[in-house]
């Protein structure tokens, strides 16, 4: 074997009477080991049907990948608010209380995290390339609706595959502020306001009686932190920390990370001054 | 999705192994299952590959065949190169982890399990694979009932004496197979031995041993 | 076979008409921990490979060695990590020969996070921990879902015990929801002391933990490996 390896000896003299001859050459290995953009699957494959016993809590192998969310963002005279929570979940599990649910793609763009972390942070990463190509090819940015849609046609290649995201990106470009929403299902569509997540109704009852265009800085990152503080306080699958950035014609600007325990009792003093 | 075979139809029952002080016993009885069936009586399910390794099969003995003329084409194949080299237990043992994983992973598996067995740079190996391309080494497996039955017999043994001699190890077998004949509905009183040592590698012709029975009347209850 | 004709779908077999279907997919167990410290890291398994209720061996260690700065624990269908680490040792093999030098600990991560998603639609289902230390020196643990969703922490623990080890980490080394503590940097001594005593605890509930652990200290030395025994019932 060793031999003929170093001679480049083709066995194909003498093929058993079999597929199985040339040993382990398959594309199922093959795709692994060369590149990690060629999704692998055995062939006639229905990912979402043939996932789904896996997600049967009696069944002993359970694949759970990690979801729930609370992420906002909203527009508004000095830019983009985007803030988010940093709990991820697997089932009634919290696999951490840690996440990066804010995306840097570039310094003039953010994606959020909803929906499967890896789906997000794979095809945002994705994203990010496809954009910094288009800065190199173009010699300019690429504006935010431009690369939301390059994201939303991304992904609704892979409709009904079972991905689960829902995303916010968000940037500055030419026109100003950029907020554009786009989900697996292949929508996209852009508002002043968005939340997205199991928290987001939560999160849109304080952000609406609170928004409003003329907002000021302290303002509107204030209002960001409330939104997702008391989604962390209602929704199970929200909590951890709240990671808040601003986008201004500079590019983003990471603002903070305050921990939801903390706010509790922020919250409840300034609840106590007030009567 | 195609209809790939999803359930055996001819099976073969437990395999077991062990290691011994210089080489490697891997026994495995003669009866082709059709489900409940006891369909036929004289199915070798040990096989020789070269003369340090050898292989035992249970599950699917279509599969089995199968597998084992890719096998036996390539020990050939090996042998027309003349260069000295061979399948070594290890090599052969990691080439049918990445055959049955592969065809799991493409929902039309190989339903069998396999022991390896064999002498690798003079020291015994022993490996299992099965049909979703679970792999490992141990110094005794034994698949299907045998796991239950067996192993715990064959570990004892091992654990108490981890340099046993070919005979010892060959008693341990007899013991384990009589007990699984016993026990394991789908068994037969009928098996064949392969055993590796530094000379080579043989299978024994199939040995009947002896069965007593007398305490089987005590046996009540469960009617 | 019989163990093969007893696993087809045996819990609905008394009453749904029986269908054979085949599941590619087994756990095998297993429980892996690492914690980071300032200039080391730790990562250890126990060594038992099981299936059901019984114990194919009691010797396999989960924790896999991929360079002199990086250690990689991998728990979950075993069938599964045994591909995943094939692969991964190729592709370093790659860079290493591609770049003639060693993939670091970080990079390591970030192509694992890469070879997990491109088998996002047949997922391996194996739950990676990788520790090491980074390109400054310092300690550090990516720990990462089934398809690829990757962060990095100071703690995490991993498979069949991790939802009982991961809140006592969380209270002795992430001093979690206590006030008024001095948060202590994690020495050497009190990490190896800590992971030996939370595989004894996690050994005593977990019936897929057990039979020994195997540690893995990581220093700008290289991997340090030590064994102790752990309950084998």
């Amino acid at each position: 074997m060793a031999l003929a390896g170093v001679c480049g000896f083709q066995q194909n003299v003498a093929k058993s009477p079999c597929t199985l001859g040339n040993g382990i050459s398959d594309n199922l290995i093959d795709g692994a080991i060369h590149s990690s953009h060629n999704f692998t699957m055995p062939s006639n494959f229905d990912p979402v049907e043939n996932l789904k016993q896996f997600t049967d809590p009696k069944s002993d192998v359970k694949i759970q990948f990690n979801h729930g969310t609370t992420t906002l963002a909203f527009k508004f005279q000095h830019g983009v608010i985007v803030a988010v929570d940093s709990r991820a979940t697997a089932g009634s599990w919290i696999a951490s209380q840690t996440v990066k649910k804010v995306i840097e793609i570039n310094p003039y763009l953010l994606g959020t995290m909803a929906g499967g972390a890896a789906d997000c942070s794979y095809w945002e990463r994705v994203l990010a390339k496809h954009c910094r190509i288009y800065e190199l090819r173009n010699k300019e940015r690429i504006s935010v609706a431009a690369a939301s849609k390059l994201l939303a046609n991304i992904v609704y290649g892979y409709k009904g595959m079972g991905l689960s995201m829902g995303t916010m990106i968000c940037g500055w470009d030419k026109k100003g502020p950029g907020l554009y929403y786009v989900d697996s299902d292949g929508q996209r569509m852009t508002n002043p306001i968005f939340s997205v997540g199991s928290g987001s109704l939560y999160a849109y009852g304080v952000l609406d009686s609170g928004y409003k265009w003329e907002l000021t800085v302290d303002e509107a990152i204030d209002l960001g932190r409330r939104a997702i503080y008391h989604a962390t306080h209602r929704d199970a699958y929200s909590g951890g920390v709240v990671n808040l950035y601003h986008m201004k014609e500079t590019g983003w600007e990471f603002i903070s990370q305050t921990d939801v325990l903390d706010l509790h009792y922020k919250y409840q003093e300034e609840k106590q001054a007030r009567r | 999705m195609t209809k790939n075979k999803l359930a055996p139809t001819v099976t073969g029952t437990s395999v077991l192994g062990i290691k011994f002080n210089g080489g490697v016993v891997i026994a495995a009885d003669m009866l082709g299952s059709y489900g409940s069936l006891a369909r036929y009586r004289n199915l070798s399910r040990v096989m020789k590959v070269n003369d340090s390794t050898i292989i035992g099969c249970g599950g699917d003995y279509a599969d089995f065949q199968y597998l084992q003329s890719v096998i036996e084409q390539r020990v050939i194949d090996e042998e027309c190169l003349n260069d000295g080299f061979g399948y070594t237990p290890r090599g052969l043992y990691s080439w049918m982890t990445r055959i049955l994983y592969n065809r799991r992973s493409q929902f039309n598996p190989l339903w069998n399990v396999f022991l390896v067995g064999g002498l690798q740079d003079g020291e015994p190996f022993l490996g299992f694979v099965d049909k979703i391309g679970v792999a490992y080494e141990s110094p005794t497996i034994c698949t299907g009932y045998g796991a239950y039955i067996a192993n715990p017999l064959l570990r004892e043994a091992y654990e108490n004496n981890p340099n046993m001699t070919l005979e010892e190890a060959q008693k341990q077998i007899e013991r384990c197979m009589k007990i699984l004949y016993y026990r394991d509905a789908r068994s037969i009183n009928k098996y064949e031995v392969a055993i590796v040592t530094k000379d080579g590698c043989i299978v024994k012709p199939p040995v009947q041993p002896e069965t007593n029975w007398e305490i089987a009347h005590l046996i009540k209850g469960y009617e | 076979m019989t163990s093969v004709l007893s696993d087809i779908n045996q819990e609905e077999s008394h009453y749904a008409p029986k269908q054979a279907y085949f599941n590619p997919y087994e756990q095998n167990g297993g429980t892996v921990l690492a914690v980071a410290g300032e200039d080391f890291s730790v990562i250890a398994s126990d060594t038992r490979l099981s299936q059901g209720f019984s114990i194919h061996t009691r010797d396999l260690p989960k924790t896999y060695k991929l360079t002199s700065s990086t250690v990689l624990g991998a728990c979950g269908f075993h069938g599964d990590t045994l591909t995943l680490t094939k692969i991964l040792q190729a592709r370093l093999k790659m860079y290493e020969h591609e770049h003639n030098k060693k993939m670091s600990t970080t990079a390591v991560a970030a192509m694992l996070s890469t070879m997990l998603y491109s088998r996002r639609f047949f997922p391996f289902y194996v739950y990676n921990i990788v520790a090491g230390l980074d390109e400054e020196g310092k300690g550090c643990v990516f720990s990462f879902d089934p398809v690829g969703s990757y962060e990095r922490e100071t703690y995490r623990a991993g498979g069949s015990a991790s939802a009982m080890l991961q809140p006592l980490l969380d209270n002795q080394i992430g001093f979690k929801n206590q006030h008024g503590v001095t948060k202590t940097p994690l020495s050497q001594e009190k990490a190896i002391k800590l992971v030996k005593d939370v595989f004894i605890s996690a050994a005593e509930r977990d019936i897929y933990t057990g039979d020994a652990i195997v540690l893995n200290l990581i220093t700008k030395d290289g991997v340090k490996v030590e064994t102790f025994p752990l309950r084998r019932d």
